[in-house]
């Protein structure tokens, strides 16, 4: 049967980066002309995955086997002309160049003279979108065009390559519910006509509905390869999650307080719809969803980072308007940012320099800094929280990602806050620093501080949170108690995506 | 062997990112005691510095707006709209000297602050946005005195540049200049927040610094320092010339940048800077003092600038 021929074998792949495992021994192999499901929580290794089969990466170990020829790897423009095409959710295309123009970027038809042959490349344009069964003006300039209509563009152009195989990288994530439709209807158009489709989603119902098989990947490895004929959900998420927890969390003693932090129905212009939250003292409430689901949104626009498109935060049971991340600093609230070398340090600044900029005046007399002072306050964060440096005026580059992140909760911990915000505390941290943070996180609540955490390691949140919410589409659809808290209701919920939550 | 000789290359590299340009300002000297020795008359001299003093003034602002993360090309046009300033207001009477330099601290003011609301609120590129308040400046100039400047420079400005052997008013300023904005760099909050907003606005935003109001302040302060160098260059000419300022402008970035300023911000000071400032104005003299002709000066300058830039992109590799 032709049907069954493999298109696709990735055998026994492994990859690490700088010590960290990203994959080990994982081999997938895909069927022709079928779909095939990429499942996996945040951080499973579909990424490298994904980035191994474009040719963007190397793989250390495993062999790429496509159509019958064997490779150890290629680059990106080898990948291209083997048929191999990846959409990523970040497309790829000029907004300034029209449709036409994108599709043939970089491999214009020429005629003989070597003019660009923009008649048949209307034409060609215009034959890839009817075979989806799109009807666009390709004349028009793709930044005018919709996000669904982009991903159109970018699939006609993965088409005009002569793609046998099309990775799509949650392509629904920037859909909206009536555009999926059409995204399904183009998948199986591209089936039909012996196109092979990798579909990565965090939305399992999607993958129930368009998939003929799924992998499983969970920690760099593979967990399972099956059809989805006679598969329950159950199973799918129990394979996706299946482990148990191997940190040991602080326990919470304490009870949580009268309430610090109120949203009341805050939405943003980007993606946050609706939400509402309540804070208490002397608790963790965590905060899980998927990447993308407007975790870090929700964050930044309780921190005055992002504006509020419409409701309302109140703090302390009295509204308040935060115009600026320094207006909620002011009302002793504390962001510690996911990117923390982007958003968090001064890398190339003295570790002083950075735990003491948001106190800067209360360490000044008149208009000069008191140093002496300056040096016993980097001194005190040094003995709690045992940042481990040779010397204050150290650049913060040179420290370890741990101790990096202690330099971040040190600066805020001089401004005596009342609300923490911890956009994933632990990311590139080691575990010795990890637990230590988590130690310290239980501290603080005992002194009444409140603190929110974003986390995308389940066992983080499962952990450590006194109450867990989660998030999907940029709303709060669940809200669980420590106790009846599980992995696979999180990751229930944190994909069941918009139609359930609606 | 090897390694020896690489740890001891690494080893250069990091002294140089860190006194490189002292290094070379002596190594400069040295040669200059052999080749032009007439370089260390006490007339040479004199002029030297009061020529280093002009530029240094204006050196310090630029070096603050690189900071930043920023560049600042108007710094020539609020010279000339300093002497202009001053010979209309003053108009040869002694007694509205203070005025008409008040005047021209206003004007500069505002200037800077044009700068820096173009560039924050904006978003125009700093290159750019300082761009166009030259054009601004000069355009505004030629309207209000039709190409002719009236109005003249009173002679007791002429004290501004008074000396006492190679010791000199402008010297002294810059001394001055130079003691005051070391500290406000080094032990004040606004120099700690500047070294943040250069080196990560994203993060000094979301700690609390006010990005956009620093970067004002930095341009506007950058303006106020040319105005000083104005006052100062215009009392020394005596007259009002559209051309007084040619060339300071781009000589104030190459001197930050080659006391090893960074362009991306964040970087350097003006430890660094006063040095760049003595070797633009040391290869100057040289040169003339060799009967080279001008060309031969913008040659030499744009090669030290050449080799400082590549000098400290090497540094920072290894670091």
């Amino acid at each position: 049967m032709k049907d069954d021929q493999l298109i696709l074998e990735m055998n026994n792949i492994s990859k690490s980066f700088s010590g960290v495992k990203a994959l080990v021994d994982v081999s997938i192999s895909c069927k022709k002309g079928s779909v095939h499901a990429l499942v996996g929580e945040n951080g499973a290794g579909k990424s490298t995955l994904i980035k191994i089969l474009s040719g963007a990466q190397r793989p250390d170990k495993g062999t790429i086997c496509f159509k019958g020829k064997n490779y150890e790897s290629f680059s990106t423009r080898e990948a291209l002309s083997l048929g191999i095409s990846v959409i990523y959710q970040e497309l790829a295309l000029v907004s300034e160049m029209n449709v036409v123009e994108n599709i043939f970027l970089g491999r214009e038809i020429r005629m003989t003279v070597g003019i660009i042959d923009s008649a048949r490349m209307r034409q060609e344009a215009n034959r890839l979108l009817e075979q989806m069964g799109i009807k666009i003006n390709v004349n028009r300039e793709v930044g005018e065009l919709s996000v669904a209509y982009q991903q159109m563009v970018e699939i006609s152009k993965a088409l005009s390559r002569n793609a046998d195989l099309i990775v799509m990288d949650e392509p629904s994530a920037i859909l909206a519910g009536h555009e999926l439709e059409q995204l399904f209807r183009i998948i199986q158009s591209l089936k039909d006509n012996g196109v092979t489709i990798i579909y990565i989603s965090h939305r399992l119902e999607e993958v129930f509905r368009i998939a003929d098989e799924v992998t499983v990947l969970k920690d760099g490895q593979h967990v399972v390869t099956r059809s989805m004929e006679g598969l329950s959900r159950a199973e799918l998420v129990s394979a996706m999650v299946g482990r148990k927890l191997e940190e040991v969390f602080p326990q919470s003693a304490n009870k949580a307080g009268e309430c610090v932090l109120e949203a009341n129905g805050i939405s943003t212009d980007t993606i946050l719809k609706k939400v509402n939250l309540k804070l208490h003292r002397g608790e963790i409430v965590g905060l899980a969803g998927m990447v993308g689901s407007g975790r870090t949104e929700l964050a930044r626009a309780l921190f005055g980072a992002d504006k509020l498109f419409s409701g309302e935060i109140k703090l302390m049971g009295e509204r308040v308007e935060f115009s600026s991340p320094a207006d909620a600093i002011r009302k002793k609230i504390s962001l510690v940012p996911e990117d923390r070398k982007q958003q968090g340090l001064f890398t190339e600044l003295p570790i002083k320099n950075n735990i003491t900029l948001p106190i800067l005046k209360k360490i000044s007399n008149w208009f000069l800094l008191n140093r002496k002072m300056e040096s016993a306050l980097v001194e005190s964060s040094k003995k709690q929280l045992s940042i481990s440096m040779a010397s204050e005026h150290l650049d913060v580059q040179f420290l370890s990602g741990g101790n990096q992140q202690k330099v971040v909760l040190a600066k805020w911990l001089h401004t005596k806050p009342e609300v923490i915000i911890m956009d994933e505390p632990t990311r590139g941290v080691d575990v010795g620093a990890k637990f230590e943070i988590y130690q310290l996180m239980r501290r603080l609540t005992e002194e009444g501080i409140a603190i929110l955490m974003i986390s995308s390691e389940l066992p983080e949140i499962l952990g450590l949170s006194d109450r867990i919410l989660v998030m999907s589409e940029g709303r709060i659809v669940a809200e669980l108690e420590h106790s009846e808290a599980s992995e696979e209701k999180i990751i229930e919920y944190a994909t069941m995506g918009e139609s359930k939550a609606a | 062997m090897i390694g020896f000789t690489e740890s001891n290359h690494l080893t250069f590299k990091k002294l140089f990112a860190a006194y490189g340009v002292y290094m070379a300002l002596l190594i400069l000297l040295i040669v200059a005691s052999f080749i032009t020795p007439d370089l260390f008359d006490e007339e040479t001299l004199a002029v030297l510095f009061r020529q280093s003093a002009q530029l240094g003034i204006i050196a310090i602002g630029q070096t603050m707006v690189m900071l930043v993360a920023g560049l600042d090309l108007s710094v020539g046009g609020v010279i000339v709209m300093t002497s202009m300033v001053v010979a209309e207001v003053s108009n040869g009477r002694d007694e509205l000297i203070p005025l008409s330099i008040l005047v021209a601290l206003i004007l500069g003011a505002l200037i800077g602050l044009g700068n820096g609301l173009l560039i924050t609120k904006r978003k125009v590129p700093p290159l750019v946005a300082t761009l166009v308040m030259l054009f601004l400046v000069q355009g505004a100039q030629q309207a209000f005195t039709r190409g002719v400047p009236s109005g003249f420079v009173p002679e007791t400005l002429g004290i501004v540049n008074q000396s006492w052997g190679f010791l000199s008013i402008p010297l002294m300023v810059w001394f001055a200049l130079n003691a005051v904005f070391l500290v406000l760099l080094r032990v004040t909050p606004f120099g700690r927040r500047i070294y943040a907003v250069g080196s990560n606005a994203d993060a000094a935003r979301l700690s609390g610094l006010s990005v956009h109001r620093i970067k004002i302040a930095v341009y506007i302060l950058a303006s106020c320092l040319a105005v000083i160098s104005g006052v100062i260059l215009t009392g020394y000419v005596g007259y009002v010339d559209r051309f007084i300022a040619t060339g300071l402008d781009l000589d104030s970035v190459a001197a930050a940048v080659v006391g090893g300023t960074a362009f991306y911000g964040g970087k350097g000071g003006l430890l660094g800077t006063i040095a760049g400032v003595l070797i633009i104005q040391i290869l100057s003299t040289m040169v003339v003092l060799l009967g080279l002709d001008a060309q031969t000066q913008f040659i030499i300058k744009g090669l030290v600038i050449l080799a400082a830039v590549s000098l400290y992109g090497l540094a920072q590799k290894q670091a």
